[in-house]
């Protein structure tokens, strides 16, 4: 917890910082670009980036607006890219980059596909397509009535045997347990797919934005709930076993439980994601600020120093978007094996180790 | 809905059209992993750790099985072979007793014959005496009296030399 908030620290304080300068540099050079845009890189975006030469390397997606207009009448709207709804003359585009309606009125919900979205849809289809595919290989009987074969099928095994004994199995009660597996193995793979596909050239990374983290926290913040048992609600409003007044300080500091958890979730896998991805940015960007500021020769200079360093990052990335998916999973089978546990043991015992871990929480 | 922490960037906003997207996605995909993709996996892993668990326990009964059936074979064919030895050992006791038995029997029967040899000599030899008794007593009386002739009474001498000759078959 403590490390999760030193990282939102530090990431404020990034961004604190890098967003001032660019808006200095704005003032002092007029609309010139800056040498290497980093915000610019992990933010979502309209288009889905692609090798420069298909299309000047952006593939624009849909728009799609539910918005009001000046007289309040509410309107759904959708066009094939933002182009097409500048074009279409119902919005104009402010100075700041952001779409509002041309007759005044204001956009309510901004449905557009984004590139972060497309991202999801493929970690997560991808996770899908191949959970389908190895459904079918053991409908057919392959790894039910023989052994599993090929690598594919072996890799995936080991994955699900995985999610379903040490994540599931182990957190959640054994008669609960295996309801939960498919939730928490779709979770497991799309992040690590999510988190994978950022490393890719002109990729970008799902999870490092809080919207996608905190919907997906909110999933798991609403199974939780809804598999909370007797027991787990009798701990959070009322504590059998303890003295009338402790209960005006426990209740607030369960409840306040139950949504620090998620926001715990959310925070984790977003902030680790985002600082690994600006990380490699900021050390690649080097390269090309060396270059701008003293000549193509540094920049090779600094590339040396800046690639192989990138390699390394790399390595750790790979290992970090796995871990987090891993971490996401786990924090999500122990926060729902706690609410849909039945308690066995005695209260003193539960009250003492509970309020311990709230503390350290 | 939008809180923007960092004042610029929309970095750390929260977009609720967006978050409408992937909950919308998020929950189909959950669906369709429920529904379709994961249940048969579950379903084929657990019937497959059955299958292992059975076969282990049947194939640790059938060690447990064919362990009690060689060891009873051992047994049997321990105590078939103690048997055979007994059986031999009773047919060379029988054969030593019916052996003994024969030669006893025949021993007897020899001296069954032996004896009745005997008694048959016995017999005959006293018959041969008796005979030779009367021949040489009616000898000696006609030797006796062709000697002696009329001076002797007949019955007197007959007395005197039967009781000679009792007196010389006991000697």
């Amino acid at each position: 917890m403590i490390q999760t908030l030193r990282r939102v620290f530090l990431t404020l304080l990034f961004l604190s910082v890098s967003t001032s300068n660019t808006f200095a540099a704005d003032d002092a050079e007029g609309a010139q670009e800056p040498v290497i845009d980093v915000m610019g890189t992990v933010a979502d975006h309209d288009y889905f980036k692609v090798p420069k030469f298909i299309n000047g390397g952006k593939l624009y997606l849909p728009r799609i607006f539910y918005w009001e207009t000046a007289e309040g009448e509410a309107k759904l709207s959708a066009y094939a890219s933002t182009k097409k709804a500048l074009a279409s003359d119902e919005f104009i585009e402010t100075d700041e980059g952001a779409i509002v309606p041309a007759g005044g009125g204001s956009i309510k919900v901004d449905l557009s596909i984004t590139s972060h979205l497309v991202y999801f849809w493929l970690g997560m289809g991808l996770a899908v397509i191949l959970t389908i595919m190895a459904a079918s290989r053991y409908k057919k009987g392959i790894g039910r009535d023989v052994e599993p074969k090929g690598a594919m099928q072996n890799i995936f095994e080991v994955l699900f045997v995985f999610i379903r004994d040490d994540v599931a199995r182990d957190n959640i009660d054994a008669h609960k347990a295996d309801r939960y597996v498919p939730f928490l193995f779709t979770m497991f793979m799309g992040i690590s797919f999510m988190n994978l596909f950022g490393l890719l050239p002109w990729a970008a990374t799902a999870t490092a934005d809080l919207t996608v983290t905190a919907t997906l926290a909110l999933v798991t913040f609403v199974i939780t709930q809804f598999s909370g048992t007797k027991d787990h609600w009798a701990h959070v409003f009322w504590f059998p076993g303890v003295p009338g007044w402790v209960r005006f300080i426990l209740t607030p500091v369960e409840i306040l439980g139950l949504f620090t958890k998620p926001f715990a979730l959310a925070i984790r896998l977003f902030a680790n994601m985002l600082s690994g991805k600006i990380m490699i940015i900021a050390i690649l960007g080097l390269v090309f600020i060396f270059a701008d500021l003293f000549g193509a020769g540094a920049g090779f200079g600094v590339g040396i120093f800046s690639v192989s360093l990138t390699v390394v990052l790399y390595a750790l990335k790979v290992f970090v978007g796995l871990l987090q998916a891993y971490i996401f999973t786990l924090l999500s089978a122990v926060f729902i094996g706690m609410a849909a546990e039945d308690h066995h043991h005695d209260e003193e015992g539960y009250h003492t180790e509970h309020i311990a871990e709230e503390v350290s929480a | 809905m939008t809180f923007l922490l960092a004042g610029g960037g929309g970095l750390l906003s929260f977009n609720t059209g967006f978050a409408i997207w992937i909950l919308v996605s998020l929950i189909i995909f959950l669906l369709v992993m429920m529904k379709y993709a994961v249940p048969p996996i579950m379903t084929a892993l657990t019937d497959r750790e059955q299958n292992i668990k059975e076969s282990l326990e049947a194939a640790e009964k059938a060690i447990a099985k064919a362990e009690k059936i060689s060891k009873d074979n051992e047994k049997a064919l321990r105590e078939a072979e103690a048997k055979a030895q007994q059986i031999r050992k009773e047919a060379v006791d029988e054969a030593e007793l019916i052996r003994v038995e024969r030669i006893n029997k025949a021993k007897e029967e020899a001296d069954q014959i032996i004896e009745q040899a005997k008694a048959t000599i016995e017999q005959e030899k006293k018959q041969a005496l008796d005979e030779l008794r009367s021949e040489v007593a009616k000898l000696a009386v006609k030797s006796a009296s062709i000697i002696i002739d009329s001076e002797l009474d007949n019955e007197k001498n007959n007395k005197l030399v039967d009781k000679f000759l009792t007196d010389l078959s006991k000697n």
